[in-house]
C-alpha cells in the first residue's frame, strides 16, 4: 500500500514521522521508504516490533525512565544488573551512527571509473566507523535478523598501516614506484625553496614533469583500489541497509519512549481493540492551550461501526486516531494508546469530508464518492479498513442518509472493518455497532466572557459510549451555536424555526 | 626575505586578505605573507573561488598559490585535479559549492593549489576551528574583492586591505575609497557599557536604545521596517542587524536629528563613501557590536586595465590619510 502524502497529513502520520529522528543517512533513507507489513507478513512485523521493543529497553536502560510507567506487554530480556553497562554499550553504537556519510552515490558507478581522493577518504571513513560500530554492537543483546558483514579486508586495503586515522592519501605502499618518485620530488622541492629566481623556473619545470608522473601512478593505484572495493559492493550495500534498519529501530523506540507509546498486539481476526487511544498531534495542540486530550476506548469488529454525536465532539479526531494507530502498527511502530490489539489490512484508508485544495474539479460530495469507488475497486477481494467522516453530508439530507445507510449495509458484506461518523438518523440502525460521543453534558454557568472553544470544551464529555442501534443523533446544533456566540437575532429565528 | 607583513599581523590567529576591487593585489599579499610565515603550519582557504591562473572576471594573469609541505587547505572537491601537491584528504566540511563539497586537505609535499572555499561568512568560523583541530598554527583567508563584499573579514582576527589602481583611474578617488573602508574598520564598540551589553543581547532586525542602552519603543511598519517619521527626536541608538545600505543612511541623514547607528561589524556597512559622509555631517554617529581591525594596507600601483600610478606618490597619498601602515607587497628587494 502506498502511504500518500494526503493520507499521512490527514491521519497525522506525517506529524509523527517529523518527530522520528534517525541519526544516520541510511536511517533517514529507511524512514523515507517505510515498509508496509501486509496481511501474511505477521512474522516479519513481529520481528520488527520485537526489535523496536528491544531498542526501547535499551533506551530505557540508557536514560532516565519516562515520566509515565512503561506499559510494555513483552517480557524484558535484559538483566537489571547489567542496565548500567547497557547504557555505555548503547552509546558506543549511537555515537557512531551520526558519523556516517552517505556514500551510496559513490558506489553507484562503473568499477572501471576510479574513485577520487575524497571518495576514497569517505570510504575509509565509512569502514573505520563501521568497524567501531560492529565492535560496539557485538556487546549488545542482538536484534533479530540484523547482522553486519565485517569488512576487514577492505579496511586493511584502505588503511595499510593499521592506524585507523580519519585521513586518506595514496601512500607509497600502494605502488613500488611511488616512493622513489616522491623522494626525488621532495629533494627537488627543497632545492626550489633554496633557489634564486633564475634557476627556479627550470627546477619548477622539472618538478612539473614529476607531478605528472606522480599523478599517473596515483591514478593507477586509485583504479586498482576502485576495482577491489567495487568487488565488495554487495557487502557495502548490505551493511548500509542493516545500519539503516538498526537506526530506524532505535528511532522508533526513541519516539515510543518520548510519547509513552505501546506495542500493538497483532490480532488474528478482524477485531480492533484500542484502549486509552489518543491522537498525539491533537493532544499537543490541546496541551498548548492548557487543555487535555480525553483518551478513547474503541472496539471495532468486521463491518461498519458508526459514531454519532454533537458537533465539536471529537468524532473526526476518533477516526484520525484509529487510522493513525493502524498505519503506525503496519509500519512497525508502537502506537499512541494504553493498549492495542490490531489486525493487518491490505489497505487503510481515510476519507475526510473537508476537502483540501486540489480536489481535481470535484465537489466535496463528488470527491468522497470518487475516492470510495476507487478504494472499493482497488481492494476487491482484499481485507481493508476504511474511515469515513460524515459520508454524503454534501448532498441533500434525504438522499445522503439513504446513501450512507446503503454504504453501511454494503460494507457489512465485505471483508473489511469500517468506521463512519454521521449526523444522519437511521444509519446506525444498519451498522454492526454504534458509538455516541457523551456530548454537552456538563452544566456550567458564569464563563460567558471566555473563548468559545474553551466554553464548549468545558461542557463537552468527549468519551465514546456504546449506544444501541437506532439511537437518535443528538440535537446539539442550537447549543453549540449559542456557545459560539452566534448573532442573537439569528439565534432567535433559528430557535423559532425548530 | 624581508618581513613586512608578518610583524604587522602579529599573532592574530586568522588573517584575511580583502581587496577593494579585483586585481588589488590580494593574492600577492597572501603569497608574501605565506612566504614570511614559512615556519608556521598554515590553514588556507578562500571566500568563493580564487587562486586560478587567469582571473575569471578580467582575464588578467593571476599569481598561483604555492604551498609548502605540511600546510592545510580547504577547497571544493572539483578543484582537486587542479592541485599538484601530493594530497591527503583530512576532513569534509559539509559546505556545498557549485564545484562540490569543500574538503580539507593536508599537503604531503610542496605544490600548487587552487582555492574555492565557502562563500558565506558564517561557514568560515567552523572551518577555522577544523583547521586548528587538524594542527594549523594560523589560518589565512583569501577574502572576496570589491567594496560590497568584504565577507571573510568578519571572522575573528585581522585583515590586510589591498587597494590599487584597478579600482579607478583617478588616484585621489582610490585614496578616498581606501580611507573610507579603513574608517569603517576603525569603528569601535560603544563607550557606554550599558549600551554595549544591550547590543550584545540584540537578536531583532532593528531595535532602538537610549544612549545608555535603555530599550526604546521602535514603531515598525507592515514590512518590519522602522517607521522613520516616528523615531524620537532626542539622541538615540538604532541597531541594524543586516546590511547598512545607502538608502537607509540617506533616510537617517535627512531626518535632521542626530542618531547613532549600530551595526554588527564594519563589513555590514555597505553604504558608499559619500552617503556615509552625508550621514556623519548630519550629526550621525556609527558604532559596531564587534570591532574588526586592519593590520596593513597593501598598495598596488599597477592596474589590470592599462593605466598605473606612480608607486611612491600613491603610497605617500595613502599614508597621509591613513593611520594603519601602508606597504608595497610587491617589494622584491631583500
Amino acid at each position: 500500500m502506498e502511504l500518500t502524502l494526503e493520507l499521512r497529513e490527514e491521519s497525522g502520520l506525517q506529524w509523527v514521522l517529523e518527530r522520528l529522528t534517525p541519526m544516520s543517512p541510511f536511517g533517514r533513507a529507511a524512514a523515507r521508504a517505510l515498509r508496509w507489513y501486509a496481511p501474511g507478513e505477521e512474522a516479519a512485523l513481529t520481528t520488527e516490533l520485537d526489535n523496536v521493543a528491544l531498542a526501547l529497553e535499551l533506551w530505557n536502560a540508557a536514560g532516565p525512565a519516562p515520566a509515565e510507567p512503561e506499559p510494555c506487554c513483552c517480557t524484558p530480556r535484559l538483566n537489571p544488573a547489567s542496565l548500567k553497562d547497557i547504557a555505555a554499550l548503547l552509546r558506543g553504537v549511537t555515537r557512531c551512527l551520526p558519523l556516517f556519510h552517505d556514500i551510496r552515490g559513490s558506489l553507484d558507478r562503473d568499477p572501471e571509473n576510479p574513485f577520487d581522493l575524497v571518495e576514497l577518504f569517505e570510504i575509509k571513513h565509512f569502514l573505520v566507523t563501521l568497524e567501531q560500530l560492529i565492535e560496539a554492537y557485538a556487546k549488545l543483546p542482538p536484534f533479530q535478523n540484523l547482522a553486519f558483514v565485517p569488512m576487514n579486508e577492505s579496511l586493511d586495503l584502505m588503511d595499510p598501516d593499521g592506524r585507523r586515522l580519519p585521513a586518506f592519501s595514496v601512500s607509497e605502499t600502494y605502488h613500488p614506484d611511488l616512493g622513489p618518485l616522491r623522494a626525488e620530488k621532495a629533494a627537488l622541492e627543497r632545492s626550489i625553496r633554496a633557489a634564486g629566481e633564475e634557476e627556479k623556473a627550470s627546477l619548477l619545470d622539472r618538478r612539473h614533469r614529476l607531478t605528472v608522473q606522480e599523478d599517473l601512478l596515483e591514478l593507477e593505484v586509485r583504479r586498482d583500489l576502485t576495482r577491489r572495493l567495487m568487488a565488495r559492493r554487495a557487502e557495502f550495500l548490505s551493511n548500509m541497509e542493516a545500519l539503516g534498519r538498526m537506526d530506524l529501530f532505535l528511532a522508533k523506540a526513541r519516539l515510543a519512549k518520548r510519547y509513552s507509546c505501546v506495542r500493538p498486539v497483532l490480532s488474528g481476526d478482524a477485531q480492533i481493540t484500542l484502549r486509552g487511544l489518543r491522537h498525539p498531534q491533537v493532544a499537543e495542540e490541546l496541551a498548548s492551550r492548557g487543555e487535555s486530550f480525553t483518551r478513547l476506548d474503541l472496539d471495532l469488529s468486521a463491518g461498519c461501526t458508526v459514531i454519532t454525536g454533537a458537533n465539536m465532539g471529537g468524532k473526526t479526531v476518533s477516526l484520525r486516531s484509529a487510522v493513525l494507530s493502524l498505519l503506525l502498527c503496519q509500519c512497525g511502530f508502537f502506537v499512541f494508546a494504553e493498549s492495542a490489539s490490531l489486525p493487518l489490512f491490505h489497505e487503510v484508508s481515510l476519507i475526510l469530508a473537508d476537502t483540501g485544495p486540489g480536489s481535481g474539479g470535484l465537489s466535496s460530495f463528488g470527491r468522497e464518492v470518487h475516492l470510495l469507488d476507487r478504494l472499493l475497486q482497488r481492494t476487491r477481494g482484499q481485507r481493508f479498513f476504511l474511515a469515513l467522516d460524515e459520508f454524503a453530508r454534501g448532498t441533500n439530507p434525504q438522499e445522503g442518509a439513504a446513501l450512507a445507510r446503503a454504504l453501511v449495509r454494503y460494507l457489512g458484506t465485505l471483508d473489511c472493518a469500517a468506521l463512519m461518523t454521521t449526523h444522519y438518523d437511521g444509519v446506525s440502525d444498519v451498522a454492526g455497532a454504534h458509538y455516541q460521543v457523551a456530548g454537552l453534558v456538563r452544566e456550567i454557568q458564569g464563563d460567558e466572557g471566555d473563548d468559545p472553544r474553551s466554553r464548549i470544551a468545558r461542557r463537552m464529555d468527549y468519551r465514546l459510549q456504546s449506544a444501541p442501534p437506532g439511537a437518535p443523533c443528538p440535537r446539539d446544533a442550537l447549543r453549540v451555536c449559542r456557545l459560539l456566540d452566534l448573532e442573537p437575532e439569528l439565534m432567535a429565528l433559528f430557535q423559532a424555526d425548530l | 626575505m624581508k618581513k613586512i607583513l608578518a610583524p604587522l599581523v602579529g599573532d592574530a590567529p586568522v588573517v584575511t586578505a580583502i581587496g577593494l576591487c579585483k586585481n588589488a593585489g590580494k593574492t600577492t599579499a597572501l603569497r608574501r605573507l605565506m612566504a614570511e610565515l614559512e615556519d608556521e603550519r598554515l590553514g588556507l582557504t578562500s571566500v568563493g573561488r580564487d587562486g586560478e591562473a587567469t582571473d575569471l572576471v578580467t582575464g588578467t594573469e593571476k599569481p598561483d598559490l604555492y604551498i609548502k609541505r605540511g600546510d592545510l587547505f580547504a577547497t571544493a572537491r572539483g578543484m582537486m585535479s587542479l592541485c599538484d601537491a601530493t594530497l591527503e584528504a583530512a576532513a569534509l566540511t559539509g559546505v556545498m559549492t557549485p564545484l562540490g563539497e569543500v574538503a580539507v586537505f593536508r599537503a604531503l609535499s610542496d605544490g600548487y593549489i587552487q582555492l574555492a572555499g565557502p562563500s558565506a561568512a558564517g561557514q568560515l568560523k567552523p572551518l577555522c576551528a577544523s583547521f586548528t583541530a587538524l594542527g594549523a598554527d594560523r589560518v589565512l583567508i583569501d577574502g572576496a574583492a570589491g567594496r560590497k563584499s568584504l565577507a571573510g573579514a568578519g571572522v575573528e582576527g585581522t585583515a590586510i586591505l589591498c587597494t590599487g589602481a584597478s579600482l579607478d583611474r583617478n588616484m585621489d578617488l582610490v585614496v578616498a575609497e581606501t580611507a573610507h573602508v579603513c574608517r569603517l574598520f576603525a569603528s569601535r564598540r560603544p563607550a557606554s557599557p550599558g549600551l554595549a551589553a544591550a547590543l550584545d543581547g540584540c537578536e531583532d532586525r532593528f531595535a532602538l536604545f537610549g544612549p545608555g542602552g535603555e530599550p526604546r519603543e521602535l514603531p515598525l511598519d507592515e514590512n518590519g521596517l522602522p517607521r522613520w517619521n516616528k523615531l524620537p527626536r532626542e539622541k538615540c541608538v538604532l541597531w541594524v542587524a543586516g546590511g547598512v545600505t545607502d538608502p537607509l543612511l540617506k533616510t537617517l541623514a535627512r531626518r535632521g536629528a542626530p542618531i547613532t547607528l549600530a551595526a554588527a561589524d564594519a563589513t555590514h556597512v555597505l553604504a558608499g563613501r559619500s552617503v556615509l559622509e552625508l550621514f556623519l555631517r548630519a550629526g550621525g554617529d556609527l558604532t559596531v557590536r564587534r570591532e574588526l581591525s586592519i593590520a596593513a594596507v597593501g598598495a598596488n600601483p599597477w592596474s589590470a586595465y592599462g593605466w598605473h600610478f606612480q608607486s611612491e606618490p600613491f603610497e605617500d597619498a595613502l599614508r597621509q590619510v591613513l593611520t594603519v601602515p601602508v606597504v608595497n607587497v610587491n617589494e622584491k628587494e631583500d
